[in-house]
């Protein structure tokens, strides 16, 4: 990023600190957000988030694996970001690396709790199949592919869309098998288990500049930081997580202020959150009627045999099963399908 | 296993010479001097250009010519599987035959002293994604304003139950026929970039790279209509229209 001159360092400091940012944002105002759902098919559970000009894709994969021997009854959840170079020239190479791990590490905190499991946002629970045997293995991926600061926030807003989009497949298991040997599971295809998401927090980050804080800083308002406080809050109003990055040294009543204004703000980014994640998931399953509405005989025919054939090759998310198929017809319906599901 | 059945139709209902569905769009990594992201079916891909800037690194630079560089990177959920490793070869091999061709349409002999930096991410992977790629790369440039003799376009085609099949997606390319990477500059008629795997005889080998070379010339048209399009909507927007 270019770097501000000095007159520029002033107007945005002076802008500020008189409650007029230079976007025209109040302090505590947020950016718009978009939320787009279901933006990888062959993910469980995926979606977009754009505030202003950041603009990251979160993804959650489920697979078969096998619960950890000091937590037996849970299932095992892992959190990796990547930050793209589309974003900044400078991640290019291992030169995001750092910045992708310390995003990961925040997120994994805030969401899974402390080592021994309480806490968390996600009940791990709901992810075992069988005790001390077999288990659901998410892997949430997140990618920054455009970064105008804010990037934690729009990653974890990202995370809590697609895990509310994510369904993961009922699994039967069949035959009781001796202690050493894995038991047989019966994937369905049919049948899918929603994620309860209505504890899992958001981190709203303050970024204090001169002597007033803002929220959703954009690049240029993150040069000019002192220091950033990154609280994750959830539904209830409990704190879940807490960082504090930057050199400067902060007042410790300054930073339970920032705490309890973190918490008012929670309240209200979590209700828009919530109905852009609904209207998202709506928009998402129209698109789906439409197809299924317009399909003719032939497109039946056709989207059978290929679910025949590409059933046995790879897993088909029946949730999307519809959008693929829509493909088949090429022309108007895919354009019309895209346009819809754009925000 | 039966990748063309006797009706001619293949196993998502396209017919052998029928390319999958092009999305296009300028414009979306709002921060780079250029972005685009081009889809080919399922497969999609974000280009972004920055660029031409100052050298960052003065032991690669050239006095005569601009330095382009590449780097082609995959998403973590881009494939079934969810496995990636970040500079593995598959990925060097790429950016290394991305960056080749795409210097190869570029004037560099304008912009001496500088860096042109091309970044491709990748996220979802269905088959063809170099030429996904190339083409993404193209309308990133063309938005950043970069100079260049023609427009680079890729398509691929391949070989498969006695039939030369364009744009193969993922199930296909795996089949273990042949696959024929073709890259051309369509106004000038140049290839700049050819690349196969598994073996053909020769008059095949003909056939299959025709056909590439028509899907190239028909991604060509699109590409000239989404910037002829973009185009219009910033004339629009300064009301020059």
């Amino acid at each position: 990023m270019v770097g501000l001159s000095v007159g520029e360092q002033h107007f945005l400091k002076g802008g500020i600190a008189q409650d007029l940012r230079a976007d025209g944002r109040k302090r505590l105002t947020y950016r718009p957000i978009y939320v787009e759902t279901g933006v990888i098919p062959q993910a469980n559970g995926s979606a977009r988030v754009k505030i202003g000009g950041t603009d990251v894709i979160a993804s959650v994969k489920a697979e078969i694996g096998r619960p950890s021997s000091l937590q037996p009854d849970k299932g095992k959840v892992a959190v990796f970001i990547d930050c793209s170079p589309t974003a900044e020239p400078t991640f290019g190479g291992r030169g995001g690396e750092e910045l992708s791990s310390e995003l990961a590490l925040a997120l994994q905190k805030c969401l899974l709790g402390g080592k021994s499991g309480a806490g968390a946002g996600i009940d791990l629970s709901s992810l075992l199949i069988k005790e001390g045997r077999v288990c659901w293995d998410l892997y949430i991926d997140g990618l920054v592919i455009s970064s105008d600061g804010n990037l934690l926030d729009a990653l974890s807003a990202a995370i809590k869309a697609a895990l509310t989009n994510t369904a993961i497949p009922k699994v039967q298991v069949s035959a009781e098998m001796a202690d050493d040997e894995q038991p047989e599971i019966d994937i369905s295809d049919e049948e899918y288990q929603q994620f309860d998401t209505s504890s899992v927090p958001v981190i709203i980050t303050l970024t204090k500049v001169g002597a007033h804080y803002i929220v959703d800083a954009t690049a240029e308002e993150e040069s000019q930081m002192s220091s950033a406080v990154s609280i994750s809050v959830n539904r209830v109003g409990h704190i879940c997580g807490l960082t504090k990055r930057g050199g400067s040294g902060l007042d410790p009543s300054v930073i339970l202020d920032m705490i309890s204004v973190a918490k008012h703000l929670s309240e209200s980014l979590m209700n828009k959150l919530d109905s852009e994640i609904s209207a998202a998931e709506a928009c998402e399953d129209e698109d789906l009627l439409k197809c299924k509405r317009a399909g003719t005989l032939l497109t039946r025919l056709i989207s059978f045999l290929y679910s025949i054939v590409s059933g046995s090759l790879f897993k088909v998310k029946k949730h999307n099963k519809l959008h693929e198929d829509c493909d088949i017809l090429g022309g108007e319906m895919r354009i019309e399908v895209m346009r819809s599901a754009k925000i | 296993m039966e990748y063309v059945n006797p009706e001619g139709l293949r196993l998502d209902g396209r017919r052998f010479s029928e390319m999958r569905q092009i999305v296009a769009e300028i414009g979306v990594v709002s921060k780079a001097d250029g972005s685009a992201l081009f889809e080919m079916g399922n497969t999609k891909v974000i280009a972004a250009v920055y660029g031409p800037r100052e050298i960052q690194n003065k032991s690669q630079q050239k006095i005569d010519r601009a330095l382009v560089l590449c780097e082609y990177s995959m998403a973590h959920f881009s494939t079934g599987d969810r496995r990636r490793q970040k500079n593995d070869r598959r990925s060097t091999e790429l950016s290394l035959v991305i960056r080749q061709t795409m210097e190869a349409c570029i004037l560099t002999e304008l912009m001496p002293h500088s860096q042109i930096d091309i970044f491709l991410q990748v996220l979802q992977a269905d088959g063809g994604t170099r030429s996904a790629c190339i083409n993404a790369a193209t309308l990133a440039l063309a938005d950043a304003g970069i100079p260049m003799r023609d427009l680079a376009v890729s398509c691929s085609a391949g070989y498969l139950n006695s039939t030369p099949l364009l744009d193969l997606n993922y199930v296909e390319d795996s089949a273990g026929g042949a696959d024929v990477t073709v890259g051309i500059l369509p106004k000038l008629d140049k290839v700049t970039l050819l690349q196969m795997d598994a073996k053909l005889p020769m008059e095949t080998f003909e056939t299959v790279f025709a056909l590439a070379s028509e899907g190239c010339k028909a991604i060509a048209e699109r590409i000239r209509e989404v910037l002829l399009e973009n185009t219009k909507q910033l004339e629009y927007r300064r009301g020059a229209a």
